[in-house]
């Protein structure tokens, strides 16, 4: 089973898996990383492989992190070269859905593009769809 | 001589191109450039990738090592780009201030160190070293040091938490 670990500013990663798990029921293997101001990179980054290492059972984890540039994705893209993770940035629920209805289907290097994609296509402007239907 | 730059913060964050500076810091300062100086960061391809995906296309953004940085800058007002300085530690600002990038403020982000002995804010713990040499740039060059985490935030000058010395001079 593919691992998961989703890491970001503050309490938002320990809340969507709440959210998740609200949906979907109990989800196993996989934890969050808060990351904020009282503690230093090097403090965290130590935590974050512990947590990689102690969540992969052989086929990987799939890091979640909120912003492209922030320190919650700089340090975890400083592992993409020593363990077997792939990280995807700009974190939603959608994604986090499709992931947990995809983690033993399929490797990590399949299911994260497949992932990506999911969180960016669920994202819609309402007022568009409305415009469409009545269009349509 | 690379051309005039207008150099509108000159700043130190242990977290070098992050959430705070991108959303907050060049935002409000309208910054057109952006120079990171530090050593790690110009020797690695894959972390200078990652920043240059993270910086807004329209900033010009530029890696130099301390040294390279100091021999071919000078501290500059007024013509030209507005533009950050970002070091990634005080001991780098020192040492290009005293390789000749003569700026006269230093903002203070984030540093964190593990040795800490003066603990300032949630977001700057300063060990044995960084103390000393913020007290190098206050007391023997005369820069003034502000800790500022986010352009909102209230300057804090670092003379509050370091004592004046003997002669009562910073």
């Amino acid at each position: 089973m593919i691992a998961m670990l989703i890491v970001t500013h503050g309490n938002l990663g320990s809340e969507m898996l709440k959210a998740a798990e609200m949906i979907k029921g109990k989800i196993n293997n996989c934890a969050s990383l808060s990351v904020d101001q009282t503690r230093g990179v090097e403090e965290i980054t130590r935590e974050m492989l512990s947590d990689i290492n102690r969540l992969d059972r052989g086929k990987g984890v799939l890091i979640f992190t909120d912003l492209f540039g922030g320190t919650p994705s700089n340090i975890s893209l400083s592992y993409l070269k020593e363990r077997k993770v792939e990280v995807i940035t700009g974190v939603n629920l959608p994604m986090i859905l499709k992931f947990f209805e995809i983690r033993e289907k399929c490797a990590l290097t399949e299911i994260a593009p497949q992932v990506a994609d999911y969180g960016r296509k669920n994202i819609y402007l309402a007022s568009e769809i409305l415009a469409r239907k009545i269009k349509g | 001589m690379p051309a005039p730059f207008n150099i509108v913060l000159v700043r130190v964050d242990n977290r070098l191109v992050h959430g705070q500076l991108l959303e907050a810091w060049i935002p409000r300062l309208a910054a057109e450039s952006l120079i990171i100086v530090n050593d790690e960061v110009a020797a690695d391809i894959f972390r200078e990738t990652v920043i240059r995906m993270a910086v807004p296309k329209e900033i010009e953004l530029n890696i130099f090592t301390v040294e390279e940085f100091a021999r071919t800058h000078q501290f500059e007002k007024g013509e030209g780009k507005k533009t950050i300085i970002l070091f990634g530690n005080i001991s780098d600002a020192l040492r290009a201030f005293q390789q000749g990038f003569r700026f006269t403020q230093l903002n203070v982000g984030n540093i964190y160190s593990e040795d800490c002995v003066l603990c300032c804010s949630r977001a700057v713990c300063l060990g044995k070293k960084e103390l000393g040499e913020i007290q190098a740039l206050l007391m023997e060059e005369g820069v003034s040091v502000e800790l500022r985490g986010l352009p909102k935030d209230k300057s804090v000058d670092f003379r509050e938490f370091i004592p004046a010395g003997a002669d009562g001079r910073y």
